[in-house]
This record gives C-alpha cells, structure tokens and sequence, in this order.
C-alpha cells in the first residue's frame, strides 16, 4: 500500500484532487449563475457533504457509496481489459431483480445463508447479463458498447416484467419486502454511524455491511488484476490485444470473462443496494434505467480504473452527492441541484480524461523525439 | 500523503461547523416530495399550492425538499434536513409517507406535521401521535359524482384509467363506477359499458395514451383520467379521437378542451387550511379528518365543467343526496375493481 | 554564395532531450542536398523547424539571404517550401488531380475550375517526366507513383524548395533510379532539394553536398563527389562501421520449418494474399524473404505463427504438423518471432520491461505459482536478460516499455525471444528504423542463432540487408514465391527485377 502511494499513486492521487477542484469550480460557476448570492455558502454546504448530517450523515455517504463502488469497479474492470461496459446499469437491476427475488421467496435458506445466496445469485445474473455482450464482441466482433446498451434496456423492461409477476407490491407499484433474514446485516456498523437524539434514541444510518463487501471485493479485485497470471493477461488484452495475440494469449476467453466479472460486479452492486434497509429499499416499476450504472462511469474514470481508487472515487462522489442535497436548505431547486452535482462529477471525471490525454500526448512526443524520425510521427 | 489526508479532514470539518451553523435555517414551512415532482398534476402539486398560497399571503417562507431516494430511510433523512434548516410544519403528502411518518412523529415531537391521502404508520399499525393531522378524502364521494354526471349527460361507454391501484385511485374508481350506476338506473338505462385499468404508475407513458385511443376508437366516449400525469396521456388520445376526458384532484378544464368535468378533491384547500391553523394556534393533532361532500371536500366545478345537458340544479341536487346519506356510496377497497359491488347495469371490463 | 535556404544555429529542445544543437545547413540554389544521419540524430526535428511544424528554440533561418519566421506549414508554403513526407498525405479514393489541387483550389461562383489545373499538371508531368496519368485514383497506382503525385502537389504550389523525407524506403532499385533521374532533372529547372536518408548509396548516386547530423548535433558539410561512403558513414556513426556481417559460409541440417502449398485469403477477399507457397527453412541457416511491401510477407508470416488462419496447404515444426494450431501452441513447440511492428504486437507499451519479457513465459511454472505470478522470479530474469543483452533503459526492469528508445524496446524482443531457446526464429524487419549500432548488434544476434544450429527466417525489405545476413533468398511477388536464390548468386539488379514481378524464374 505504501508502496503503492509512493509511486505511481501520488501522482494519480494529485491528479485527481486536482481534477475534483476543477469540477468545483465548475459548480461554483453554476451556483453563482442561479443564485449569485449563496453561492459561497453553497459550495460550503457541499464541500462540508456527508458532514453535516454528523456521524449518521457519513453513514450516509458510505451507503449511497457502495453500489456506485461496485459499478466503477464494473466499468473500471472492464476498461482495464479494455472494454468499455456500459451495460452496469443493466447488469445492476438483474443483480438486484435476482437478489430481491431470492430474498422474498427463498425463505427456506437458513438465516446465515439468505443474504448471502441473494448476493451469489445477484452475481450469477449480473454475470449472464455481462456474458451476452462479451460473447458477441469475442465471437461475433460486435462492439460491446451496442449490445451492452441493448442489453441495459432487455434488463429493464425485462425486471419490471418480472416484479410484477413474481415480486410485486401492487399498493405501491413496486418489489415487495425481502424477508429480514435477506438483509445484509450490519456488521456493527449502526454502533459507529448514528447520530444521539434526546437521551438514548439512535438515529441510525441506513449503511450497512455492503460497503465492507464492496471494498472487500475491491481489495480482491486488486490482487487479481495485479498479482496474477489472469490478472496479466486481462491487462495485456485491454493494453494491446494485437501483442496479446501475438503472446499467444486467448483473448476471446479474456473478453467474454472480463464481461462476466464485470457484470457480476454490478450485479452484486444491485444487491447490495436493493437488500439494504429490510423497510425501505424496492425495486420500482419505472421505465427509467438504473442511474447507478451509469454513476459507474465517472467513478471509474475518477478512480483511473483502479479498484482501490474507485473506493474512494466512489466515497467522494457519493459525499458530493449528499452534500448537494443539502443545498436545498438554501432554496436551490431539485433540478438545478441535479444539474451542479451531475457537473461536478462529470466535470472531475472529464478533466482527469484531459490530464490523461495531455500525460499520454506528452509521453508520446518524448519517445517519439528519442527515436525520432523513426515512424514519422514527430 | 497522510498530510494532505489530514489537511482536507481538518478543512472539511471546518466548513461542515460553518455550514451546519448556517443551516439552522429559518424555514418553518416545508414540503418534501415523494416521488413526483411538485407540478405532477397530483398531490404534491396539489399540497405545494397550498402551502404556497397561505405562505405568499401571509409572507412566510417555505421550501419544499426531494428526497435522495424514495425510501422510508430517504423520507426521514430529508425531514431531518427539513427539520435543521428550521421547519415547524411539515407536509407529507401521499402513502409512501406513511412509515416514515410513523417514526418522524416521534423523533420530532415539537414538530407538526401534515399527512396527506394516508396515516402515519409503526410497524403496520395506524398511529397518529397529537403532532401529526392526517387528512383522508372521500374520493368514492368524488368519483360517484362524475359518474353520475357522466351518464346523466348521455354518455353510456364509460372507461377508467388509474395510476397506482393505491387506495384513493381505487375508491375513485368504485365511486365512478357507483355514480353511473345509480344514474342509469335512474334513467331506465339496461346497459353501461365500463372498461377499467390501472396503469401501475402516476406517469404519462406512451402505453397508457395507445391504450386510451384503442378504447376511444373501440367506442368509449369518455375516460376517467385518474393518475397524475396518465391524465396527460388520456388527453391526447381524446383530443386526436374527438371524445371526451373526465379530470381529476383539481379542476383540468384548463388542461385540454376535452375535460368535461373533474372529480376534484380539495388537496390544496386542506393543506392551506391546516396551515392556517397552525399559524393561528389552532392546529390540533392526533386526529384524521376527512373531507367528504359534507365539508366541501370533495366537488365537481360545474362552472368550467363542459357538459351537454347536465345543469347547475341537477348537480345542486346530486350534491345534497349524497351529503344527506341518501346516495351512500361504498368505499371498501379489499377489491381493487367494482367487481364486489354488485352493480347490474354498469358492466365492467377489467383489463390488465 | 547563392544559399536559398539557410538554417543557422538552429536548437529545438523537448523535456528531457536536446533534438538539435546548434545546427546550421545551408542549402545552395539548384543542388541536391542530403541530410545524412541515423534514426534520432535530428534530421526529422530540423526538417520539421523548417517546415514550421516546430518553433526553433534558437537560430534563424533565412531565405534567399532575408531571415524569416515560419510558424505553421502554410508560411513554408508561402515561401516556396514543399514535402514529401515519408508516409504520403493522399486521399485514396480521390484520382491524382483531385489530391494534387486539394487545398489549393481555383474556384468559380463555388464550383471547381479544374480545367485549368488539369493542364497544369499535364504540363509539368511532361516537363519534369513524371509521366502521371491525372484521372488515375490514388488507390489504383503504385506506390512509386504515389510519390511522383506528393512531387507534382509540391510543383503545383511553385515550390521551389523540395524536401524528401526518406524517400526511398517505399521503392524498387528500379524506381530509385527513377527517383534520382527526376530530382537530377528537378534541379536542372532551377528547383533546390534537401534529401533526408541514412542510405550511403542514394547519396552516392544523387547528391552534391552532404550535411551530416550525429545525436542532434552538427557534424559537418562534405562535397560528396570528393568524399567516401566510409568517411561519410564514419561521420554519421562516430566511428569505423563494418558493413559487411561477418560470417562463416552456413552448414544447413535438416528442415525445421517445412512450408506446403500454403495458401491464405484475407476473410472476405478474392485474391489470395499468400498463394500456394512452399519452402523449408533447415537448421543453421538464415533464409530471407525480400520483396517489396504488401506482397504478402506479412501474411505468411501471420499464417505461420497462427495470428491469421491458412486456407489451405500444411505447414510443419520440426516433425510436428502446426498448419492449425494456436498461437501458443506453436510457441512452445518452439517458434519465436520478432514480430514486424514492434509497437502493435512485439510489446505491450504500457507493461514494464520485465512484464513485457516474460509475455511469453508468464504462465510457466518457473513465473507464476497457482495462478500468482512470482514477481521476485520475473525480477531475476528480467535483470539478466537486461544485463545479457544490453538493453539500456531509464529504471531497468521497471522502465515502462513505452518510454524506451526504438533500439532497446528491439533489443529487448530479441533477447525475450532468442532466450526462449526455441529452433525457429522468424524475424520480420528486425532492424527497421534502428541505428547503425542496433542493426550491427541484431544482425550479429541473427548469424549467432544460426551458428547454434537454428533455423532462422528473415523477412526484409531492405536488399543491403537481405544481401548481407542471408544465406538463401526467397522473392515474393503478389504473394507467390517467384524465385529462391543461393545468396552469393544474386544481385541487388536481379532481385530488384523480381521484386518488381518483371522477372520470373
């Protein structure tokens, strides 16, 4: 780890605080234009983000943290093996469609057992939703972006079908309640993350141990991607497919599991979201794709694809996230709020693409002054 | 790196105690949403003009607040917000608030509260604590008049769209159902087709408008748009079919030349008055009240209302029937469709 | 002295690198002027300074005696500068007219007046014998003819001072001979050219004078006529070059690759790009495959080591059949191929050195252990191929595979694949774009493969190359072998012939 920071990961981790303070900016542009006058005080209110709700506020932030975690590590795995998996948002509602379906009906599972069945198999059809695309970009050479949008709306029209016929709370068109058994427990979060009220009642976050998951799932993925032969080829095939070839690397093996995992990456995403708050949580029959999945492209981004980068990626967009929505004390509208947050977040995300682009050109330009001449490309 | 770590830790609790002294706001009247939005043609916009009318007039400050996700959690932490950043009065309006209410109530004891269409909740069970007024509709009141006006005025092909099967939209939809009924009979009619559905969501979508025009052109000549937004889809049906539309919650007249009438509910008039009260130091919790026909609750508003024949006096006179009792209308709602009512005449067609 | 183009004291800098020192070229009105150095010695920068591509850091440049500034091509344009570049800047489906008044065009109430162009390019087509048919599309004409069209474009604009930026490396010793005729009758119209090569030869034959850059810095300016290819290449290199590849006569054994009726298709084309092909490469010899590019080297190279399938006919390893075996399967049944692009599919750049020397070892016991791969074990083995074979990068093992020279990213596929121990190496331009030193170093590496009996298969475009290394030489033409050659029979002219198709054994 310290490693890790050393190296490479300063530069990276400078890089993206910078890239955020650009997107501040750029919110703070957006605020003055509305409202000139709260303007300071409003991007205090979302610097300042999960904060000000005290300890349940960070809470907060870790929980509307753990699906977007998951869908960055969806799209940054895939981007690492050079996919770019734009279907997390339909891999995430099949995951949670499978984990919802399992917690309401499969109450025979022993308790331990429940919650934890309901995330497999929120990972098996995640990882189904991930296979189609990847098999016909290995197969077929279809691009994966295509089939994946495809694949987002099947999800979708598809979940909502099957709420309806097998999940369904008529009263509030919506999944019904998942047993108790199927909810992922907290894992002694609620005693860190609640805020005191009167003498002894806890305002309890709604966190709960998905975020754990979540990172511990990053943590593995890590390892994966960097310590084994797997995790080599997966990196070699989304650097240069040609040399991988040419290595004697399988590569449509690679892409179709690169999609898979990262389909059962948001899959499991969908389930750790959806088997949240026993109360709370339902999937909603809407004809709106999942917004989580596509929140995993910035995180990704944010993240430079790095598993342990899109925890954080993913804790800060989530704190900015809460953080707008403090702004409404201010007066500013849903909409406009909407608006800021989704610029800020676009804007670190776009601008980091930018460094990128420059660090790449800038590398470029020196081999190619070193070896010059050498294929015309000075 | 652990520098800089704890560089932005100090400047973000810095700030966080900046703002949170900033946000003890000064906002007493709030709004949060559920999932609609505040002009969903439904009851937030319905609440939000209440709450805005007593404001403006009185100059008070409001604000409404959306939720970050529309669950019983996302209610609470947006009435938290609500609560730091001032708020005294509180307007929850529809069903989704029911759990959350059920343990705002309690965390906030020195707050009042407004439920509207629904009762707070604890684990299932109704409870309103003194803090909370929650306000019920006779909406089976509402939906009978249209009814009756409806088939007083010749219409025979009758259809009703719902939004969500939620308890209000399904009492609208009996009522309606009763309404026409007890008008055909009273006109010696043997025959009224109803064709009834929900569409499972208070939005306007291309298939609630395909199926309004297969019925227009299936012979219905006139449809109960009860759904929010669906009223929008049931309108442009009607306007490219020629036939007519019946409005719902206010007055839709407004909205398209097709509304014949609507079967209002008086949402913004008891949120504006429950304001008042509490302004005036009246409000008095602990209690649901429902507005019916008898306190002008619910109504037709006859005066913007397109009908051919159906005059002021027969509504005057269908309006006192109903309040003296004398058309008592069923408001069960174990039975999602009129299918338990018994009727005879009106012959209802469910479509799934 | 007449000079049309002066360029004094010219330093461009990029991060971390001096590109020029200190240069200064003066260019005589009416004369062939090559610019003599090896692969990253600057020549490309200084063109570029002078085509306004770069801003110079310090100097001037002046033309016909008044200095200048140039700061985009359009004010090299505007100045009578033109150039070829390596890589032609054509539009494909475009015909020759079309390419050569792009940008320029004449034009009457918006609609193109072409009549008056096309008798221009007639007209200078005859005058300078370029003999270019102007309603010829771009992709119908060979690529010699490619380049008369970038000659003509650089005419039509009335430049008058030519740049050729290695303009040979594309062409046939019989289009050379061309080329050099139509620059010789260039000059004689009163046009100035500035010719970028590192071939002695061509400079030998052309030029006048010969400016010579060594590591960005200027070495001098010699009369060619008076001067020798060794001294010339002294100058360039910075040290006696032996040209030659010092070799013992081969003692071939027996086959190792045995080629049969190979044919391969590319997925929806008609013609064959490799067509019925057979041949055999035996232990302790080097046989070179020479041709002229896009004849089907590449693909039946790709077809032997499994990137692209074979329609039909069989190919042998050893006594092992490979003809439809997958890329790894044939790698360790022992073939090692230095791939042509380097870039593409030699090395993943953003992999380290070390990572990218164990591409095709990773998965082996002695690297990776249940599926982890053994950092510390790559390490090892990456330090000694590094110390074996010289390769020089800024952090060793843990240098970025891009951010090395073209040189060592070679030196380094070389040594990963030579190290593999396999019996078949088959190289394809292994020394393309490399500097004297490299090419001395991979050539040696090659005969040294050979000495321990293995078979080696070279793929050049090169004829001083193929010339020097080989042992035994195929042509191929429209992808068929038209002629095998015992090395010491042939001729530069002779396989030129074949190259061209216009002869045929």
């Amino acid at each position: 780890m310290r490693k890790l920071l050393e190296s490479k990961g300063l530069s990276s981790v400078a890089a993206s605080l910078i890239a955020i303070v650009v997107g501040l900016l750029f919110g703070v542009a957006i605020l003055a234009v509305t409202d000139a006058s709260n303007a300071i005080p409003g991007l205090g209110i979302i610097l300042a983000g999960g904060f000000t709700g005290g300890m349940k506020g960070l809470g907060q932030v870790l929980y509307f943290a753990t699906p977007i975690i998951m869908t960055g590590l969806s799209v940054g795995f895939a981007n690492k093996t050079g996919l770019f998996n734009i279907g997390a948002a339909g891999q995430f509602i099949v995951g949670a469609f499978a984990a919802v379906y399992v917690g309401v009906h499969w109450t025979f599972l022993p308790a331990g057992l429940h919650w934890p069945v309901a995330i497999l198999m929120a990972a098996l059809a995640g990882g189904l939703w991930g296979l189609v695309p990847g098999l016909f970009k290995a197969l077929l050479n279809v691009n994966e972006v295509i089939s994946s949008i495809m694949m987002n709306y099947i999800g979708m029209y598809g979940v909502n079908y099957l709420v309806k016929q097998t999940v369904y709370n008529q009263l509030k068109n919506e999944s019904a309640n998942v047993a108790t058994t199927a909810v992922i427990p907290k894992m002694g979060l609620d005693n860190i993350f609640y805020n005191l009220r009167g003498e002894s009642y806890h305002d309890v976050s709604s966190v709960n141990g998905g975020i754990l998951i979540a990172i511990a799932l990053a943590i593995v993925l890590y390892i994966l991607l960097n310590k084994t032969t797997f995790g080599y080829e997966l990196k070699a095939c989304g650097y240069n497919r040609f040399a991988s070839q040419y290595a004697g690397i399988n590569e449509k093996r690679s892409i179709v599991l690169s999609m898979v995992i990262a389909g059962m990456l948001a899959g499991i995403g969908g389930a750790l979201l959806y088997l949240a708050p026993a109360s709370g949580k339902h999937i909603m029959v809407v004809d709106k794709l999942a917004t989580e999945g596509f929140n995993g492209i910035p995180v990704a981004l944010l993240g430079m694809n790095n598993p342990i980068g899109v925890i954080f990626a993913g804790i800060f967009i989530s704190y900015i996230t809460i953080g707008g929505n403090y702004l409404q004390t201010l007066q500013y509208m849903p909409e406009v709020i909407d608006i800021i947050i989704a610029a800020i977040i676009y804007f670190s995300a776009f601008s980091l693409l930018v460094r990128q682009f420059f660090a790449m050109r800038a590398q470029r330009r020196r081999v190619a002054s070193e070896t010059e001449g050498e294929k015309g490309e000075a | 790196m652990k520098k800089l770590a704890s560089m932005l830790l100090a400047l973000a609790l810095v700030l966080s105690m900046v703002c949170c002294a900033s946000a003890e706001g000064t906002i007493e009247l709030a709004l949060i949403t559920d999932s609609g939005t505040i002009d969903d043609k439904s009851f937030n916009q319905g609440c939000y003009e209440g709450m805005q009318q007593y404001a403006e007039e009185n100059g008070k400050e409001y604000n409404y607040y959306k939720p970050t996700e529309f669950t019983t959690d996302g209610y609470l932490a947006q009435i938290d917000i609500a609560v730091q950043n001032g708020a005294k009065m509180i307007i929850c309006p529809g069903f989704m608030f029911a759990e959350a209410l059920g343990q705002a109530q309690q965390i906030y004891p020195n707050v009042s509260f407004v439920i509207v269409d629904s009762a707070p909740t604890v684990e299932g069970v109704e409870q309103i604590d003194a803090n909370v007024l929650s306000v019920m509709y006779a909406e089976e009141q509402s939906g009978f008049l249209a009814g009756y006006a409806a088939v007083k005025d010749g219409y025979t092909k009758l259809g009703f769209m719902g939004g969500m099967a939620v308890p209000a939209v399904i009492r609208f939809g009996k009522g309606f159902a009763q309404g026409a009924e007890t008008a055909a009979a009273e006109l010696g009619l043997t025959d009224i087709e109803l064709m009834y559905h929900y569409t499972g969501s208070f939005d306007a979508t291309p298939e609630a408008q395909t199926l309004a025009a297969s019925w227009y052109e299936a012979g219905t000549e006139v449809i109960f748009a009860c759904g929010g937004s669906v009223g929008n889809s049931v309108m442009s049906a009607a306007e490219a079919a020629g036939k007519a539309v019946i409005g719902v919650d206010g007055d839709q007249s407004g909205e398209s030349e097709t509304v014949i009438t609507s079967a209002m509910k008086g949402v913004s008039a008891s949120v504006y008055e429950a304001v008042t009260e509490f302004y005036d130091g009246t409000f008095e919790g602990g209690r649901q009240i429902i507005c019916d026909a008898a306190n002008g609750g619910v109504q037709l508003p006859m005066a913007s209302s397109r009908f051919k024949t159906f005059s002021q006096e027969d509504y005057d006179a269908l309006f006192a029937k109903v309040v003296s009792g004398e058309y008592a209308v069923n408001n069960s709602t174990d039975d999602m469709t009129p299918g338990d009512l018994g009727l005879t005449i009106v012959k209802t067609t469910v479509v799934e | 002295m007449d000079y049309v183009i002066e360029m004094l004291h010219i330093t461009k800098v990029f991060p971390g690198i001096i590109a020029n020192d200190d240069v200064t070229l003066q260019l005589r009105r009416g004369e062939i002027h090559a610019l003599l150095g090896e692969n990253g010695a600057g020549k490309s920068t200084l063109m570029s300074v002078l085509f306004g591509l770069y801003q110079a850091e310090a100097g001037t440049i002046k033309k016909d005696g008044k200095e200048v500034r140039i700061k985009d091509p359009n004010d090299a344009n505007a100045l009578g500068i033109g150039m070829v570049h390596q890589h032609f800047k054509l539009v494909h489906n475009f015909t020759v007219l079309e390419n050569i008044i792009l940008g320029v065009e004449t034009t009457r109430h918006g609609f193109l007046k072409m009549d008056d162009a096309r008798r221009k390019v007639i007209d200078l087509s005859e005058r300078y014998g370029l003999k270019v048919d102007p309603d010829a599309r771009i992709s119908d004409i060979t690529v010699g003819m490619q380049q008369r069209v970038e000659i003509l474009k650089m005419l039509y604009r009335d430049n008058e001072v030519l740049i050729f930026d290695e303009p040979t490396a594309v062409l046939t010793p019989q289009e050379i001979d061309e080329l050099i005729q139509i620059m010789k009758n260039l000059t004689k119209e009163g046009k100035s050219i500035l010719f970028i090569t590192h071939k002695l030869e061509e400079i030998k034959k052309a030029a006048d004078r010969c400016s010579v850059l060594r590591k960005g810095k200027y070495i001098g300016t010699v009369d060619v006529a008076t001067t020798s290819k060794e001294e010339m290449s002294e100058m360039m290199v910075g040290r006696k070059v032996n040209f030659a590849v010092e070799k013992t006569s081969a003692r071939p054994g027996k086959p190792v690759l045995v080629v049969q009726n190979l044919t391969v298709r590319a997925k929806h084309g008609h013609k064959p790009l490799v067509d019925d092909v057979s041949f055999n490469v035996r232990r302790g010899e080097i046989v070179c495959v020479a041709g002229i590019d896009g004849n089907g080297q590449s693909e039946l190279v790709y077809a032997l080591t499994g990137l692209m399938p074979c329609e039909s006919g069989k190919v042998f390893l050893g006594d092992r059949e490979i003809t439809h075996l997958s890329v790894r399967e044939r790698n360790v049944s022992g073939l090692s191929h230095i791939p042509e692009d380097r870039h593409k599919y030699g090395l993943v750049l953003d992999y380290t050195l070390a990572e990218n020397l164990v591409l095709k070892q990773y998965f082996t016991r002695r690297f990776a252990k249940r599926g982890f791969l053994k950092f510390d074990e790559i390490r090892r083995y990456a330090d000694k191929l590094i110390r074996d074979y010289d390769i020089r990068s800024g952090q060793g093992a843990q240098t970025t595979a891009r951010a090395m020279s073209g040189g060592n990213q070679q030196k380094a596929i070389l040594a990963r694949e030579i190290d593999l121990g396999n019996d078949l190496l088959i190289a394809v331009q292994p020394t393309r774009g490399l500097d004297v030193g490299a090419i001395e170093y991979i050539h040696k590496q090659l005969v040294a493969q050979r000495d321990r009996q293995k078979a080696v298969l070279l793929v050049s475009l090169e004829l001083d190359e193929v010339l020097n290394v080989a042992d035994r030489i195929l042509v191929m033409f429209e992808g068929r072998i038209v002629a095998q050659l015992e090395t010491q029979n042939a001729t530069a002219q002779e396989l030129g012939l074949y190259m061209a198709g216009s002869k045929k054994e």
